[in-house]
């Protein structure tokens, strides 16, 4: 049984940014997350630190929120912000008439803006559209969001708090008509823990209705998934926007060796039940190729898709929906926070944890969220290449030279024997093959260290094979199909593991 | 440009186009072939997966759809074709073990039973009884190879580590083909005085010397020695590729290597005259009076999957048989059998020649067929041996 001030359940960038400031208000927390860090919307968007310029002509109370938190998050948390700037490219046909709104609403808001002409622009991004007739450069960067999360729930750790992954929340603990607890199940190994605290905060994104649910309450959620597509290449070293009201595909954004593109909006149910579909992936590829040709002839290594939590209210599609968020106290012990976005999270922290601290524990401490640097960042020194190289026998997975030793190194600090766990901190297996090679060496790896038995290992192997297949599955054409073969050959055919 | 005359011209270096090429140079044809690269094969395990099936590959040949090119072919020159290979591979001093009327199990890197057809000698040995002792024998981290999965699945193993100072398959099978090296080997094994029960080690008992590397341990250790397959590129898929690609040669095969093809001549009837090969400074023409193409399916290129959902056959732009939707070119489970994509390819008669064409002297073998299916059905490297042979044969008969 673990006894806390508030209990967080949701381990995306709300639910880790509220630890950390709860954390630095001297309010102790313990988080619960059902998956690992940023599983949901958090780690599956382009992972932009948006400057405002996407929302800027329809929301610009939201594009201020982004500009102000942008500033905030470069200085804040320098390791996990690649600082590219981004580019709003117009071609022929997109509206002037757009782009001159844009130049005046930015001017407004307070986002720095360039105007650069075609071969300007190009000399920053050589694979721009020749047919380009300009592009503004604007704030625009790429951050990492499991990085983000790890760094604010390390933040919160060295307040005391406690961090359970792999917990989802199965039940609520009610006394006297308050929700005072709730039971946490491991699911791994299935065990169920208790934990009790003064409040409870459902900072779950797109799962906010269903935990709420779980507790008795509607929530009203307008949910709507955005796809998105990995490319094998860095075709581009600034964030690339299209200069034009928001719309399907017209973002890339480069990370590490790669870019990612998207997105698609369409309307969904259920946020555990969603997948891409081939069409997504067309619509992207073909209107990230608009802006950048060359990526008709790259290869796309994975697809993902993340649900955005939107509340209810307004019409249309998920884009027109306000991104705003909302604090909802349901009055039994138990508040929600709903909507947002990744930029703006450390915001939405605060102000949800303005609100507990003024209501519950009575006290109005100021939050410090926005003064000090994310801590733990030097474990972030990167992966330099000297640092990949230092015993290449050693090189477990050859796309992203991660080493036996730091495998072993993230097994021996967080315990785990899920491969997906090594691959969120290590980057194994996020390279061309995904892992089809090096999961089966990793698990290897977490097997000789007697971290588990067979059977989990297997299950464990089997686990992330599927996942992996669900990403890989909808960018199936040319090279990558051939790669997935030869995968498939290995695990169904060389190591016959369906034996099992 | 210069150009070379031949009686057949086969399109691929894989099992299959090996075999076709070998069966017709047997009959006394003058053969060539022309490849990209080294084939898939040199991926495989080295073992020859026929059909899956619990009573072998021959019972199990009648519950395949009509379409099957093993169905085409029959069960006669599967037959035929299986001991075509046993007596090449045998006088080529690879010999391989097993019929077509029952599978046999090998040991997998992970402690599975792999189920195949033919097997190479290192790897005869029958699956182990529970309880068996198994002397497991590993290397100082190699990495493909991880013998707490074996250790966890097996009640009775005694492992022992060697020290090759290398860490890969093919490193410690080139130092194991060094005398001095495998000497220093051999009296470690021996030191070890290993209790009774089988040696098991990871595939890397030599390349071209793996004869003599297999015969002096098993002097030495006075029992089966096992190889267990390792990931891709696996030494024992190397090994049956070279030692065929040998045999060829001696028997006058003349080999296009590296090379693709960049055009195909026709003459009036759609008959092929002669394709020429993309090369650095002079081009070479390659005539045929009979063509086999055995260009293998996605991996090897021989097929090629489009984003619109067409799939090409990449030589001849022959008719290539697909499912047309790209959503239903895969099931949505990583572990079940049967992708739709797995039937794509050309789709042929029961003399192997393509349908829905007039190319009257071509024909095709191997994995580049239409409902193959060879994941599903485990049944790589014996339909490429028995379509290789069946098309070789109806070749022949043409040429005759």
């Amino acid at each position: 049984m673990i006894k806390t001030d508030v209990i967080i359940i949701g381990g995306g960038a709300t639910g880790c940014g509220l630890a950390r400031d709860f954390g630095l208000r001297g309010i102790n927390c313990c988080l619960i997350e059902k998956d690992d860090f940023a599983a949901g919307a958090t780690g599956a968007c382009h992972g932009l630190l948006h400057s405002g310029g996407r929302y800027v002509v329809n929301d610009p109370e939201a594009a201020h929120e982004c500009i102000t938190e942008n500033t905030i998050l470069r200085r804040i948390g320098k390791k996990c912000v690649e600082e590219t700037e981004g580019l709003f490219v117009r071609l022929p046909g997109d509206s002037k008439v757009y782009r001159d709104r844009f130049l005046k609403c930015c001017s407004e808001v307070g986002i720095v803006t360039t105007v650069l002409s075609p071969s300007k622009a190009r000399e920053l991004v050589p694979n721009l559209n020749p047919a380009l007739e300009e592009a503004i450069l604007v704030p625009d960067a790429s951050v990492d969001p499991f990085r983000l999360c790890m760094l604010n729930a390390i933040s919160a750790q060295k307040c005391g708090s406690e961090i359970l992954i792999h917990h989802k929340v199965v039940e609520f603990i009610k006394e006297k008509g308050r929700l005072t607890g709730i039971k946490a199940q491991n699911q791994f190994t299935g065990e169920i823990k208790e934990v009790y605290g003064r409040v409870i905060v459902n900072a779950t994104g797109a799962w906010g209705g269903k935990i709420a649910k779980l507790a008795g309450h509607d929530v009203p959620m307008s949910l709507s998934k955005g796809s998105l597509v990995i490319t094998n290449h860095r075709l581009t070293n600034l964030v690339v926007n299209r200069l034009r009201p928001p719309s399907d595909g017209d973002i890339i954004v480069p990370n590490e060796a790669v870019c990612l593109a998207g997105t698609t909006s369409i309307a969904c149910a259920d946020p555990d039940e969603i997948g891409v579909e081939a069409r997504e992936v067309d619509v992207v590829s073909h209107e990230a190729t608009q802006m950048l040709p060359a990526f008709g002839q790259t290869r796309l290594i994975r697809t993902y898709t993340g649900v955005r939590p939107l509340l209810k209210g307004g019409g249309g599609d998920g884009r027109s929906i306000s991104r705003g968020f909302q604090i909802i106290n349901h009055g039994d012990g138990l508040y929600s926070i709903l909507g947002g976005k990744l930029t703006t999270y450390r915001l939405m922290a605060e102000k949800m944890a303005d609100t507990v601290m003024h209501e519950v524990f009575e006290r109005d401490v100021a939050c410090r969220t926005a003064e000090l640097e994310l801590e733990g960042q030097e474990l972030l020194s990167g992966y330099p290449l000297s640092k990949r190289l230092k015993d290449l026998s050693d090189i477990v997975c050859e796309c992203e030279l991660v080493t036996r030793q730091d495998i072993e190194g993230v097994v021996q600090r967080i315990g785990t024997s899920y491969v997906g766990d090594i691959q969120h901190r290590t980057r194994l297996g996020m390279g061309p093959c995904q892992g089809g090679f090096c999961s089966y060496r990793a698990m290897g790896v977490i097997q000789e260290m007697g971290q588990t038995s067979v059977e989990d290992s297997m299950r464990s192997l089997k686990d992330f094979l599927q996942r992996r297949f669900k990403g890989v599955r909808p960018a199936l054409w040319g090279d990558q199909l051939r790669e997935e073969q030869l995968v498939e050959n290995i695990y169904l055919s060389l190591l016959n593991m369906e034996q099992e | 440009m210069s150009t070379v005359s031949y009686d057949a011209v086969i399109v691929g270096g894989g099992l299959a186009g090996l075999t076709a090429a070998l069966r017709l140079a047997r009959s006394g044809r003058k053969v060539a072939v022309i490849a990209k690269g080294d084939p898939a094969c040199c991926l495989s395990t080295g073992c020859i997966d026929i059909l899956s099936g619990p009573s072998g590959a021959l019972a199990a040949l009648e519950t395949l759809p009509a379409e099957h090119p093993y169905r085409l072919a029959g069960s006669a020159k599967l037959a035929e074709a299986l001991n075509f290979f046993m007596e090449t591979m045998s006088s080529a001093g690879l010999t391989y073990h097993g019929t077509a009327t029952a599978n046999r199990k090998i040991m997998t890197p992970i402690g599975t039973a792999k189920t195949t057809g033919l097997v190479p000698e290192s790897m005869r040995a029958a699956w182990p009884v529970a309880g068996e002792p198994i002397n497991l024998v590993s290397f100082t981290r190699l990495k493909d190879f991880f013998p707490s999965y074996i250790q966890a699945r097996h009640s009775n193993v005694n492992l022992n580590v060697f020290d090759a100072g290398v860490t890969s398959t093919l490193a410690i099978a080139t130092r194991l083909e060094e005398d001095a090296f495998r000497g220093h080997f051999i009296d470690w094994l021996a030191s070890l005085k290993l209790p009774d029960g089988n040696l098991y080690l990871p595939a890397v008992l030599g390349l071209e010397e793996h004869a003599t590397v297999l015969g002096e341990i098993k002097a030495t250790v006075k029992r089966e020695v096992c190889e267990i397959p390792t990931l891709p590129p696996s030494l024992p898929g190397q090994r049956l590729f070279r030692r065929l690609k040998r045999t060829l040669q001696e028997q006058g095969v003349d080999f296009y290597w590296g090379k693709e093809i960049a055009s195909i001549e026709r003459q009036k009837g759609g008959a092929i005259e002669a394709v020429t090969l993309k090369k650095s400074g002079r081009s070479a023409r390659v005539e045929g009076r009979a063509f086999i193409l055995a260009s293998g399916a996605f991996v090897s290129g021989g097929l090629y999957a489009e984003q619109s959902g067409n799939v090409i056959e990449t030589v001849f732009n022959l008719p290539a048989h697909a499912p047309h939707d790209r959503e239903t070119w895969f099931k949505p489970g990583f572990f079940e059998r049967g992708h739709g994509i797995e039937a794509a390819g050309v789709r042929v008669d029961e003399a192997f020649k393509p349908l829905e064409t007039d190319y009257p002297n071509l024909w095709a073998c191997g994995s580049v067929l239409a409902f193959s299916e060879i994941t599903k059905h485990q049944c790589g490297h014996g339909l490429a041996i028995v379509t290789g042979y069946a098309a070789a044969k109806s070749c022949e008969e043409f040429l005759a």
